[in-house]
């Protein structure tokens, strides 16, 4: 590593930018047909969030509060911080056998957590006081319409909705997720006396924090690689840290027993997908899933599609790119699914290859793969029918 | 620069019967006198140095008619037609590439694949109605003809033009060429695919 000047490191340092985007679980980075406006909906600041080539990108007009964190199904948004060091945080804070409050800076009321906005709960963080052994958790709703930040609303009350269902899916009642209406105010937070540990040990650690990240990040800035294709970026499937998380929870939930609960799946960030016969095997979902939840498999001249449903996150990728349409999202998804986490097969046929271009393909109708059967022909009869027949009939 | 069919100057041609629109290069053939010798097929291969199997540029051989009776006059004929990428309007492959690697370009019109970009997935070759794009089964993308924009660029023709014994290949802007295409007096064929209305940019003239 070659030596970094304080000097010139104190001018690479610039302030972070509250949120950025992991552009390889972006839908829209995956697939240029994705309309996925999942982030830019919830987003209360206008102009904060552009849709690029590279996927959603932020400006300078992000304030932080983290709406599309929660809100993008991939976690393809990252936050200064993340939901592991907020999670830490809300273990350290629970009080085993009472309720967990949590608060955003307009609510009136004693809390055990107060966070920028209500919207950047996702449901992994709405069930870790659940985990920790909390009887229920309580949100304090203030009321969102005299907000700012009300464009941000109806994401905490779909990840309330979600955790709701998942609560009532590991047998518990909905009612150990709740809002509570609460007038506006100053919340007060309440912390526990072990929690205040030596401010300026902390100081110190957090300098020395600070230092370790900007040096690593001058690191990777001096040493820059040459961008890589688009081709080989889409061929790796990132894990999904949002849905890591989520499924790290549900499996630690005491007392939690996995009950089937079927809900609609519009609007949730989880779907059950199904292939019809018109499926090619071209592979062309599993490449561009953006969370790694198909998977295909090929022995003895068999094809077979693998999906995982824990991973999917409805984000209709493969619907959207799909040539012949043949993979589509089912109206409803079961929830037990992130408890046993399955795999299903959706696809399986024997592949056949092409006569003419020697390359495999799947169905049984022709001995020539689609793509021979629409170029090859195409060109000829195209050209006789002009010829011969003008542009009316097909008859030659 | 060789003599025959030359990069078409502006100021060269008559603009009254010319349409406006955006700039479109393209090809015209003249398949009255095409001969069908694929020096065009050639060129193109050698220029772009594609490999076996993959054809920027095919000739189709039509035959017509029905020779029977022996002692009358026999009425055949046959008719070649080149098709490279029709370089569309509103290029269906662009509208099916599942990665947006398929651009057309604004400044002349010309259909690109972008070599980074494709995944080789053949959805563009399963959608063109023509069969232009190509798989390459060596580099696993798909590859089209580019009109030659290497060549263009540097101000020389697309090598099938600049190939062509019997000159019948022409390359240039599409509302320059419509009022050569008229002074032929030949009858403008617009290979359009009825269910695809892609608005293909090649032209084809013939007499007959």
């Amino acid at each position: 590593m070659e030596t970094v000047n304080s000097m010139d490191m104190g001018a690479k340092i610039r302030p972070q930018m509250p949120a950025g985007v992991e552009h390889g679980l972006c839908s829209r980075f995956r697939t240029t047909k994705s309309h996925c406006t999942s982030c830019a909906v919830v987003c209360p600041v206008p102009g904060a969030v552009r849709f690029a080539e590279q996927g959603a990108e932020f400006t300078d007009a992000c304030v932080g509060c983290g709406a599309c964190a929660s809100a993008c199904p991939n976690g393809a948004i990252r936050l200064e911080k993340n939901d592991p060091q907020l999670a830490e945080r809300i273990r350290s804070r629970v009080r085993p056998g009472e309720a967990f409050r949590v608060a955003c800076p307009r609510a009136e009321g004693k809390v055990d957590l107060v966070l920028p906005c209500l919207s950047r709960l996702t449901e992994a963080l709405l069930l870790e006081p659940i985990r920790g052994g909390a009887a229920r958790v309580e949100l304090l709703d203030p009321g969102c319409s005299g907000c700012g930040l009300n464009t941000a609303a109806p994401q905490w009350e779909r990840a309330l909705f979600l955790a709701q269902a998942l609560c009532e899916s590991a047998g518990f009642t909905a009612s150990r997720v709740g809002r509570v209406q609460v007038s506006v105010g100053e919340p007060q937070e309440i912390r526990k006396a072990s929690e205040s540990p030596n401010p300026r040990r902390a100081m110190f650690r957090a300098i020395a924090q600070k230092w370790k990240e900007t040096v690593t990040v001058v690191a990777t800035e001096t040493g820059q690689k040459p961008a890589e294709a688009f081709r080989d970026a889409v061929q790796r499937h990132h894990g999904n840290p949002k849905r890591t998380d989520l499924l790290q929870v549900l499996s630690a939930l005491p007392g939690a027993e996995a009950r089937s609960k079927s809900l609609i799946a519009s609007g949730l960030p989880l779907a059950d997908v199904e292939v019809g016969i018109q499926c090619v095997g071209c592979n062309v979902c599993e490449t561009l899933c953006p969370v790694g939840a198909l998977r295909h498999r090929e022995a003895n001249g068999v094809y077979a599609l693998d999906f995982s449903p824990a991973l999917c996150t409805g984000c209709r990728v493969c619907e959207a790119a799909c040539f012949y349409q043949a993979i589509h999202i089912r109206e409803t998804v079961e929830l037990s699914v992130l408890f046993n986490q399955p795999s299903v097969t959706l696809i399986s046929a024997p592949r056949q290859t092409c006569r003419a271009c020697r390359e495999s393909f799947l169905g049984k109708a022709s001995e020539f793969c689609p793509s021979c059967l629409a170029s090859g022909d195409r060109r000829e009869s195209i050209a006789r029918r002009f010829f011969l027949g003008g542009n009316q009939s097909d008859q030659l | 620069m060789s003599e025959r069919s030359p990069i078409i100057p502006r100021e060269a041609v008559d603009r009254s019967f010319a349409k406006q629109g955006p700039k479109q290069y393209t090809l015209w053939v003249d398949i009255e006198h095409c001969i069908g010798c694929n020096a065009c097929t050639m060129a193109c291969k050698a220029e772009n140095n594609t490999p076996v199997g993959v054809d920027y540029n095919r000739v189709i051989e039509i035959e017509e008619g029905t020779f029977r009776d022996a002692r009358k006059k026999p009425e055949v004929g046959v008719t070649f037609v080149p098709m490279p990428c029709m370089h569309c309007g509103r290029p269906a492959c662009q509208a099916a590439c599942p990665v947006g690697a398929i651009t057309k370009r604004k400044k002349d019109g010309i259909v690109l694949i972008n070599k980074d970009k494709c995944i080789g997935c053949r959805y563009c070759a399963w959608a063109c109605p023509y069969g232009a794009p190509q798989f390459n089964p060596e580099a696993r993308i798909m590859e089209k003809c580019t009109l030659c924009v290497h060549r263009i660029e540097k101000g020389q023709l697309p090598a099938c033009v600049n190939t062509c014994p019997a000159k019948v290949r022409f390359f240039g802007e599409l509302n320059e060429l419509t009022p050569l295409m008229r002074e032929k007096q030949a009858r403008t064929l617009n290979i359009t695919v009825s269910g695809a209305d892609t608005n293909p940019s090649v032209r084809y003239t013939t007499t007959r």
